[in-house]
C-alpha cells in the first residue's frame, strides 16, 4: 500500500489552519461594503472558488494531454481527480453566486454570460462522468477522457466569448484601468483578504486532488489484485 | 501518386461511399428532414408561434431543428460502420486515419446542408419572410461545417461507449454551444435586413470554430480509433 506523502499532511495542516484564518480575515477584518452591506463578502470565496474551477479544468486538459503522449496512467488519475474537484468548485461559485445575486439582482439567475459559461461548464463536464462511467476499460477511458477534456476546455472559452457579446450585467471588478488607476476596484484590506482566499483556495485545490489521485490510484491497486 | 493526392482520393472514396449508401438506402436525409420538420410543428404549439414571426424566433428555430436532426444523421453515420464492423474494414485501409474523419465529415456536412437547404422554403412558407439570402446560405455553411465537424469527432467518441449514440447529443450539445449562438445571432441579424458589419464578427468567430474544430479531428480521431 502506499503511504501518504509528507508534502500532503503538510498541505493537509496548512489548509486546515488556512481556510478558517480566511474566513476569519473576511468575516472580521475586511470592512463592510457602502452600498450592499455584508452580503458582498461572498465575493471572496465566490470568485476563489470559481478561479479554482477553471484552473482545476485547466489542469485536467493539460493532464488529458501529457497521458496522450505518455499513456501512463497516474495522468489520467490526475486529470479525472481534477474534473471532479473542479465540478464541485464550479458547484460552490454558482451557489455563492446565487447566494449574492438573491439581495443584489433580487433575482437567484440571471442569463448573464458568466452564469451561463459556469452553468454549461458544469454541464461538459458531468458529460465527463457520464462518457467515463459508459466505458469498459480503463485504458478506454483513459483515452477518451483524455481527449474529452482536451476538447471541452477549449470550447469554454469560446463558450464565454460567444455570449460575452451580448450585454452582461455581471460586475467587473478586476477591469484594465478600472477607477483610481489601480486594477482593482478594491481597498486594501479586501485586496488582502481576496488575495487570502485566492491563494487559500488554490491550496485546497491542490490538496483535495491529490488526495483524489491517490485514491484513484489505490482504486486501482486494489482492482488488480481482486482479478 | 503523390501521397496527397493519395489522401485526397481516400477522403473523396469515404465520401462517395455514404453518398451512395445514402442514394440507395435513403434512410438519413429524409429522416431528418421529418424529424426538423416535427420540431418546428412542436414548437410552434409548445411556444404558440405566430405566421409573423420575428427574426430572432425564426433564426433560433431554424439552428434548433438543425442542431437536433444532424444529431440523427450523426449518429447513424457511425453506427452504420459498427455494423458488420464495416469500421474494421475501414481501419485496415491503408490510408490516414484523418481521412477517414474528413470523408465522413463532409458526408455529413453533406446531408446536414442539404436538410437545411429543405428547410430554408418550408420557413419562407411558414413564417411569411423570405428566407433565401445568399448570406443566410453561407452562415448554414459555415455553422454547419463546425457543427458537424465538432459532431463528426464526438459521434466517433460515443460510440466506443456502451450507451452507443445514446450519449451523442449529452456530449455535443454543451460543446456545440458557442456555435449555435454565433449561428442564431448571425441568422438573426441577416433576417433582420442588418448591414453585414453588424454581424460580421460572428461570421469570423464562425470561421474560427471551423478551423478549431476541424483541427481537433485531424488530432484526435486516430486516438479515439485505436484499439
Amino acid at each position: 500500500m502506499t503511504k501518504k506523502p509528507k508534502l500532503l499532511k503538510f498541505i493537509d495542516i496548512l489548509c486546515l489552519i488556512l481556510v478558517p484564518g480566511a474566513l476569519v480575515l473576511i468575516l472580521f477584518y475586511t470592512p463592510t461594503e457602502r452600498v450592499m452591506g455584508s452580503v458582498q463578502k461572498v465575493f471572496y470565496f465566490h470568485v476563489s472558488a470559481a478561479w479554482a474551477g477553471m484552473l482545476s479544468f485547466l489542469i485536467a486538459a493539460a493532464a488529458g494531454g501529457v497521458y496522450l503522449s505518455t499513456r501512463r496512467q497516474k495522468w489520467d488519475w490526475l486529470s479525472l481527480s481534477s474534473i471532479e474537484v473542479g465540478l464541485v468548485f464550479g458547484l460552490i461559485a454558482i451557489l455563492s453566486g446565487m447566494i449574492w445575486a438573491q439581495p443584489i439582482w433580487n433575482t437567484w439567475w440571471v442569463w448573464d454570460p458568466r452564469l451561463t459559461t459556469t452553468a454549461i461548464m458544469e454541464l461538459i463536464y458531468l458529460a465527463y462522468f457520464i462518457l467515463r462511467s459508459s466505458l469498459n476499460t480503463p485504458e478506454s477511458q483513459a483515452r477518451l477522457g483524455a481527449v474529452y477534456a482536451i476538447v471541452s476546455a477549449a470550447t469554454v472559452p469560446l463558450t464565454f466569448f460567444s455570449i460575452r457579446l451580448f450585454r452582461t450585467i455581471h460586475p467587473v471588478v478586476i477591469a484594465a484601468g478600472g477607477s483610481g488607476g489601480s486594477a482593482f476596484n478594491m481597498t486594501p484590506r479586501m485586496l488582502l483578504a481576496f488575495f487570502v482566499s485566492l491563494f487559500v483556495f488554490t491550496l485546497l485545490l491542490i490538496d483535495l486532488v491529490w488526495h483524489r489521485s491517490r485514491l484513484a490510484k489505490i482504486q486501482a491497486i486494489n482492482q488488480g489484485e481482486g482479478v | 501518386m503523390n501521397p496527397f493526392w493519395d489522401y485526397l482520393n481516400a477522403i473523396w472514396n469515404i465520401l462517395r461511399k455514404d453518398l451512395q449508401v445514402e442514394w440507395r438506402g435513403k434512410q438519413g436525409v429524409p429522416v431528418m428532414l421529418v424529424f426538423a420538420l416535427l420540431v418546428v410543428f412542436l414548437f410552434n404549439f409548445a411556444l404558440q408561434l405566430s405566421p409573423d414571426l420575428q427574426a430572432g424566433l425564426a433564426a433560433g428555430l431554424l439552428w434548433v431543428s438543425l442542431a437536433f436532426a444532424s444529431t440523427l444523421g450523426l449518429n447513424r453515420s457511425v453506427s452504420l460502420e459498427q455494423e458488420n464492423k464495416a469500421m474494421d474494414g475501414l481501419l485496415m485501409a491503408p490510408v490516414d486515419r484523418s481521412a477517414i474523419f474528413f470523408g465522413k465529415f463532409l458526408s455529413n456536412f453533406s446531408f446536414t446542408f442539404l436538410v437545411g437547404l429543405v428547410l430554408l422554403p418550408v420557413f419562407s412558407l411558414f413564417y411569411q419572410q423570405n428566407m433565401f439570402k445568399s448570406m443566410l446560405v453561407l452562415v448554414i455553411i459555415l455553422g454547419l461545417g463546425a457543427y458537424t465537424s465538432l459532431g463528426t469527432l464526438l459521434a466517433a467518441l460515443s460510440i466506443q461507449t456502451r450507451t452507443r449514440d445514446v450519449l451523442l447529443p449529452v456530449l455535443l450539445y454543451p460543446l456545440a454551444l458557442p456555435i449555435l449562438i454565433a449561428a442564431v445571432e448571425a441568422s438573426r441579424s441577416i433576417l433582420a435586413g442588418q448591414p453585414i458589419s453588424d454581424y460580421q464578427s460572428w461570421m469570423t468567430f464562425l470561421l474560427a470554430c471551423n478551423i478549431l474544430f476541424t483541427a481537433a479531428g485531424l488530432m484526435f480521431f486516430e486516438t479515439i480509433l485505436e484499439e
